[in-house]
């Protein structure tokens, strides 16, 4: 019998996602707040603050002081959100916004393409990896999912519809055409992470939500009354952009039909309606490895190849493959006997 | 039968194309636009001075805003339109203190890098009739002192010490708005090419 076990660490790779994911929200509420504390540094304000001020200033001085000299100066080194952030001098864009920007000026800016340039070689290879991995809206939508299971659990009816996963793709396309038609980066104000991006700096640093977060909890809404994570599944341009890019990325999950007994759980659990159990990640997976973390047979593991394994069959541990082997197998047999 | 198959997936493109174009409407909704005020609106300094280049070039990350000292720079939001999040100064809230990093950590050519003498965020005007010096109502000078750029920027009239008068020199950053204690403040920046008042070479 050929089966061979995952490597026992990619089970929780989904726990390590989740801390990757809180530690993206958690910089970027962090960042607004080092930034006024920056400003009342550098004004020398303290003797002038209110005491909720002053109660910020305490904080991130305290949570900074063991890191930083002059904190007005050296908290630059961290700065920005996930469209575009600075670390150290390394500049990293979204390369959602490099097309963006391309269409809306008509002109390719090549220093900014540059800053693009890792996450897209990174996308090349790890697939949609920023949707599961980083993307701090993913963060609040898949909260907003386990939301409505617990919704559903007790009672509740919630939408599941289902559409076409290809809007997403239009939804793109029309976004760069309406960025040249409009002269300005209109796909910036409509997709998530930069609005969570930039909304939550606002709140913070300047006082007030900005036009995002309405719209923010309108894909809120539509994903817990129309269909599970919509948004994400059927109209992110950036989800779209990344799953162009990483169509054939080379990190993929694939399933080991010897130990896959039909369970359906890996096509539960996936939050944006792929097909583990038949073989059908194609080019939307996001290597988020949910699949993996609730696999009860250990049967979904990393293959390191540019397309999908083509479909395997039922699992051999499923009782359609059990019936259909019932004479003359060996592995089945053995199975039954295990059984 | 095969024209009726291309049809077919023609009309599914263009549904696919139509129903994408359902969050830029909603999102238009939310942020309708209104025309930018003409005078002590000041984009960064550094600035593109084409304002639709401008627009074109900001993708709305924010970090100018982030990186700023006095927290001059404010971006807008339902009030923007096709200039949603893009960065803006409000002097009359808070005036821009030129140290440049603005400049620095723009990721795109939205904000350059540009020597201090050459920013070009606007010119201020002083309205003669409501200073309180020109219209002797008292001593004042603040706009003097604080101006950051300093003889070549703003002066003094002659003969009258406290009577204000800009210069060529003054790159519109806007400090002077701040200071004014005048309530309708009779001191704003506008457009170099919206610039109305007589400048002084003295």
């Amino acid at each position: 019998m050929r089966s061979d076990q995952p490597f026992f660490l990619w089970r929780h790779l989904n726990k390590l996602r989740w801390v990757s994911l809180s530690v993206v929200f958690a910089m970027l509420v962090l960042l607004p707040y080092l930034h006024v504390y920056q400003t009342y540094v550098a004004a020398h304000a303290y003797d002038l603050l209110a005491p909720s001020e002053r109660q910020v200033y305490g904080v991130m001085e305290t949570l900074t002081q063991p890191f930083v000299g002059d904190p007005a100066e050296d908290l630059d080194a961290i700065k920005g959100n996930t469209w575009s952030g600075t670390f150290w001098g390394l500049k990293l864009s979204d390369p959602l916004a490099a097309f963006g920007q391309m269409a809306a000026g008509l002109t390719i800016y090549w220093p900014f393409w540059l800053t693009a340039l890792i996450p897209i070689a990174l996308t090349v290879v790890f697939g949609r990896f920023f949707c599961g991995w980083i993307c701090p809206a993913t963060f609040i939508y898949e909260l907003n999912s386990n939301f409505a299971s617990w919704l559903r659990w007790a009672g509740i009816k919630i939408g599941n519809r289902h559409f076409d996963k290809r809007i997403k793709y239009g939804v793109l396309a029309l976004g760069l055409i309406l960025s040249a038609a409009t002269g300005s980066v209109l796909i910036a104000a409509i997709y998530p992470p930069a609005i969570i991006g930039r909304e939550i700096y606002y709140a913070i640093a300047i006082g007030g939500f900005g036009a995002g977060m309405m719209f923010f909890i309108g894909t809120l809404l539509f994903d817990l009354l129309v269909a599970r994570r919509g948004f994400c599944r059927y109209l992110c341009p950036g989800g779209a952009l990344y799953s162009l890019l990483g169509r054939y990325r080379l990190l993929r999950i694939r399933r080991i039909v010897e130990t896959c007994n039909d369970c359906a759980k890996c096509n539960a659990v996936c939050e944006f309606d792929l097909d583990p159990l038949r073989d059908g990640f194609g080019q939307e997976c996001n290597n988020c490895t949910a699949c993996i973390a609730i696999c009860p047979t250990n049967a979904l593991t990393f293959a390191i190849r540019p397309t999908d394994y083509p479909a395997q069959g039922p699992g051999h541990l499923g009782r359609r493959y059990r019936s259909e082997h019932a004479a003359g197998d060996e592995s089945a047999a053995e199975h039954r006997e295990a059984a | 039968m095969k024209r009726r198959g291309v049809l077919q997936s023609l009309i599914a493109a263009a549904t696919l194309l139509a129903a994408g174009a359902l969050p830029y409407g909603v999102s238009l909704l939310l942020a309708p636009g209104r025309a930018a005020a003409k005078r002590n609106h000041l984009r960064p300094p550094g600035a593109l001075k084409d304002d639709a280049a401008f627009i074109a070039a900001c993708i709305g990350c924010g970090l100018c805003g982030e990186v700023c000292p006095p927290r001059c720079i404010r971006f807008h939001a339902r009030d923007g339109g096709v200039m949603v999040n893009t960065p803006y100064v409000d002097p009359e809230k808070k005036g821009c203190i030129l140290c440049g990093k603005c400049m620095q950590v723009c990721p795109t050519e939205a904000i350059s890098v540009i020597p201090q003498n050459e920013i070009n965020m606007g010119i201020a005007e002083i309205d003669q009739t409501a200073c309180y010096p020109w219209v002797d109502r008292g001593v004042c000078g603040a706009c003097v002192s604080v101006c950051p750029l300093g003889e070549k920027a703003i002066g003094f009239k002659m003969w009258n010490q406290y009577r204000p008068i800009i210069k060529q020199g003054c790159v519109g950053c806007g400090l002077c708005v701040e200071v004014c204690p005048h309530p309708s403040l009779p001191i704003w920046v506008v457009e170099r090419s919206q610039q109305t008042a007589p400048l002084s070479n003295v």
